[in-house]
């Protein structure tokens, strides 16, 4: 009887239970999507963020000895040991190898450029890239692993004696695309001088560092270091999985089919892992691009978003309250009446709450598919650059906590009209029911 | 009223002392105020009467003179703010909230006026309801109910779908449902017509018949007629007098 009375007054007075139903499905459909962002801002902005940059650095073991004198952007160029070019297509036998995405070596040097017109000098890091390099059936190079940086003019093709400036040095040199200035250095230990005439083909903005910097060809760098073969650092992108726990474990440290597994599962960690391997001489680790440089953002938005979801579950609740007082207020006769048959405030109570609550999980279900496609909406809004076209964004576990959130919302909210129904005089509700 | 103060018949002995033991309600100075806007409304006055079990009373009186106040203090819906007030010789002053609930449910049958039956159950749903409040629901016994009150065909309507009649036929049938030895029926033909009125009036004496005590608010004169004993109410006041049959058939 209890579910036939619970089943009935909801098949039969539809139109009465919908202002309370409304309030919780709206309320619970702001709160999902706000939630549903929230959980998953964090996820996305990650692959956002992961299409920019290495998340491998490739460089010398020798380096590791020296940490002391600073990073490696700042030993001299030719006092460096080096990693071979060649050795790169190593990379391609790695267990991962089909989730590489990017390569780009490095070869600094420290030149000196001579305006020709008035022979003023200006000491540049010079540092030699691949640009375009046909890479297995990768196109990649400088410009793959730093998708941000924007491009005036061309790459230099190789062994052209084209350059690109940064754009801070093109400005104090007072140079363009088409001019042109002399290029010197030492090549080598044994200090040989070298000096040609640059081309400036291209123009590029960085926004970091790079804008003070000469961009030439790794050939070309290699020729002034009078090393051939020689490459300083290797960017590596790869397609990862997230970093939990099990990827940051030592796996020499783990029996051996724990190993296995470990060496198997397409972390950073295990890439790198792969990449010392099969590169002799070669130190790989991860880069830790998003925790380490946008945490703090991603953190401020998820607050907000937090922020957003309790202020809209907190006026559903307001909501709820108010059309749980006029339902119920419509419903005192049906209280006098259970009275007059001798039932319990308990089991009125009970009756009404059963209600509230399989409103709340009706209404709760309903505003969490709601509220996931209006995430997926917003999320392909704001994402709108990766092509992830409104991609359904159905997080299970929020279901539950949306479930039980519309339940403590419709259950507080109608507390306060039960209580004063149920203290109402049974005889005055019969009275005044006339 | 000529015959008022008269105190007649076998529940009440010769020095005015209710006989609580054969009575199955009895009220002894029982007064309800009601605290109005600064002042106190007493709706009923130090009543003092008697009902035995198996007897048929009306109670008649004025709009306003504290019928449906009675009524509700029988029915155990309302307590008196003074008096004693035995059902089944029992205190109901003694009884707990939840007692008082239980007891309603197995002791007392209500048939309003404006029937109160919920508008989203079918007939036979508003039936049962009383039936899951007291123990348990049994549909064939509502079924049973509905068909005693003549409304076999109609198990299934909804009350909006139903005339006045049969809306109070099915609250006499949801009244009786779990037995209970007292119906309280505060004007049950109040809403109705003549025709109506002469069913309801009929469906009553059947359970009269039956053995069930009832205590009924009306203002015809038809319907008192029925009664065996008149309580007349005059603002909160109470007169008794005998109406009908003699009343030594109600000795038992
Ligand atoms: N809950 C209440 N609060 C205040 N006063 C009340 C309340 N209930 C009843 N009264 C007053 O008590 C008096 C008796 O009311 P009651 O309903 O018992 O009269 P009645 O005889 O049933 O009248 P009617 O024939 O119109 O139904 C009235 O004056 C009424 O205003
Ligand atoms: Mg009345």
């Amino acid at each position: 009887m209890f579910f036939r009375l619970l089943m009935e007054s909801f098949r039969r007075q539809r139109r009465r239970k919908m202002l309370a139903g409304v309030a919780i499905l709206l309320g619970t459909t702001a709160v999902t999507a706000m939630l549903a962002l929230a959980t998953t801002i964090g996820d996305r902005i990650h692959k956002e963020l992961a299409v920019y940059g290495a998340n491998i650095v490739v460089y010398p073991k020798a380096d590791l000895l020296d940490v002391k004198v600073g990073g490696v952007d700042v030993k001299p160029a030719s006092g460096g040991v080096y990693l071979k070019e060649s050795d790169l297509e190593k990379l391609k036998t790695i267990f991962w190898a089909n989730n590489i995405t990017g390569v780009s070596p490095e070869l600094p040097l420290q030149l000196t450029a001579t305006r020709q017109e008035d022979g003023r000098l200006f000491p540049a890091r010079t540092v030699g890239y691949w640009f375009d390099h046909d890479f297995g059936t990768l196109k990649t190079g400088a410009q793959a692993l730093h998708p941000w940086w924007r491009l005036q003019g061309t790459w230099p093709l190789v062994h052209s004696r084209d350059v690109v400036v940064g754009a801070t040095l093109a400005k104090q040199m007072e140079l363009k695309i088409g001019d042109s200035f002399r290029l010197q250095g030492m090549a080598g230990n044994a200090g040989q001088p070298i000096s040609l005439t640059a081309n400036i083909v291209g123009i590029v903005t960085t926004g970091d560092g790079t804008d003070s910097e000469i961009l030439l060809s790794l050939q070309d760098a290699q020729l002034f270091a009078g090393a051939n073969d020689a490459v300083r650092r290797v960017e590596v992108s790869a397609r990862t999985k997230p970093e939990d726990a099990f990827a940051r474990v030592d796996p020499d440290s783990l029996p051996p089919k724990q190993r296995e597994i470990w060496y198997c599962r397409p972390y950073a960690n295990s890439i790198a892992y792969q990449i010392r391997e099969a590169i002799p001489g070669a130190q790989a680790e991860q880069v830790r691009r998003v925790e380490q440089s946008e945490g703090n953002v991603l953190k401020r938005i998820s607050g907000l978003m937090w922020l957003i979801s309790a202020a809209a579950l907190l006026a559903a609740g307001f909501a709820v309250s108010a059309a749980m007082a006029t339902a119920i207020l419509e419903r005192r006769g049906e209280i006098g009446l259970m009275r007059s048959l001798g039932a319990s405030k308990g089991s009125i109570a009970l009756l009404f709450y059963a209600e509230a609550g399989l409103l709340a999980v009706l209404a709760g279900t309903m505003g969490y598919l709601l509220g996931s496609g209006l995430a997926a909406w917003l999320g392909a809004r704001i994402f709108a650059g990766d092509g992830g076209a409104a991609e359904a964004v159905l997080i299970p576990v929020l279901l539950p906590v949306v479930v039980a959130l519309a339940l403590v919302v419709a259950i507080a909210g109608s507390t306060p009209s039960i209580r004063a129904a149920l203290r109402m005089e049974p005889s005055a509700i019969l009275r005044a029911d006339a | 009223m000529s015959e008022a103060k008269i105190q007649t018949g076998p529940l009440v002995d010769p020095h005015g002392e209710t006989r609580d033991d054969c009575a199955v309600i009895a009220l002894k100075n029982v007064t309800r105020e009601y605290a109005g806007h600064g002042s106190t409304v007493r709706a009923l006055a130090d009543a003092t009467f008697s009902i035995v079990a198996g007897e048929w009373v009306a109670i008649t009186g004025p709009s306003g003179s504290g019928k449906s106040t009675l009524v509700n203090l029988i029915g155990c819906l309302d307590r008196p703010t003074a008096g004693q007030l035995k059902i089944d010789n029992v205190d109901v002053a003694s009884m707990t909230a939840t007692e008082l609930d239980r007891f309603r449910a197995d002791k007392i049958g209500f048939i309003f006026q404006q029937f109160h039956l919920i508008p989203y159950l079918s007939a036979i749903e508003n039936v049962m309801l009383a039936q899951y409040f007291h123990s348990m629901t049994d549909e064939a016994e509502a079924r049973a109910a509905l068909v005693r009150v003549g409304l076999g065909e109609r198990v299934s309507h909804l009350p909006s779908e139903l005339s006045g009649g049969e809306q109070q036929r099915v609250c006499i049938a949801r009244a009786l449902i779990n037995n209970p030895p007292i119906l309280l029926a505060d004007e049950p033909t109040g809403n109705l017509d003549a025709a109506n009125q002469t069913i309801v009036a009929e469906l009553l004496q059947d359970l009269h018949r039956n053995g069930h005590t009832i205590v009924m608010v009306t203002h015809d004169p038809e319907m008192a007629g029925l009664a065996q004993r008149r309580i007349a109410l005059s603002h909160g006041k109470v007169f008794c007098h005998p109406v009908g049959g003699p009343m030594v058939t109600l000795r038992r």
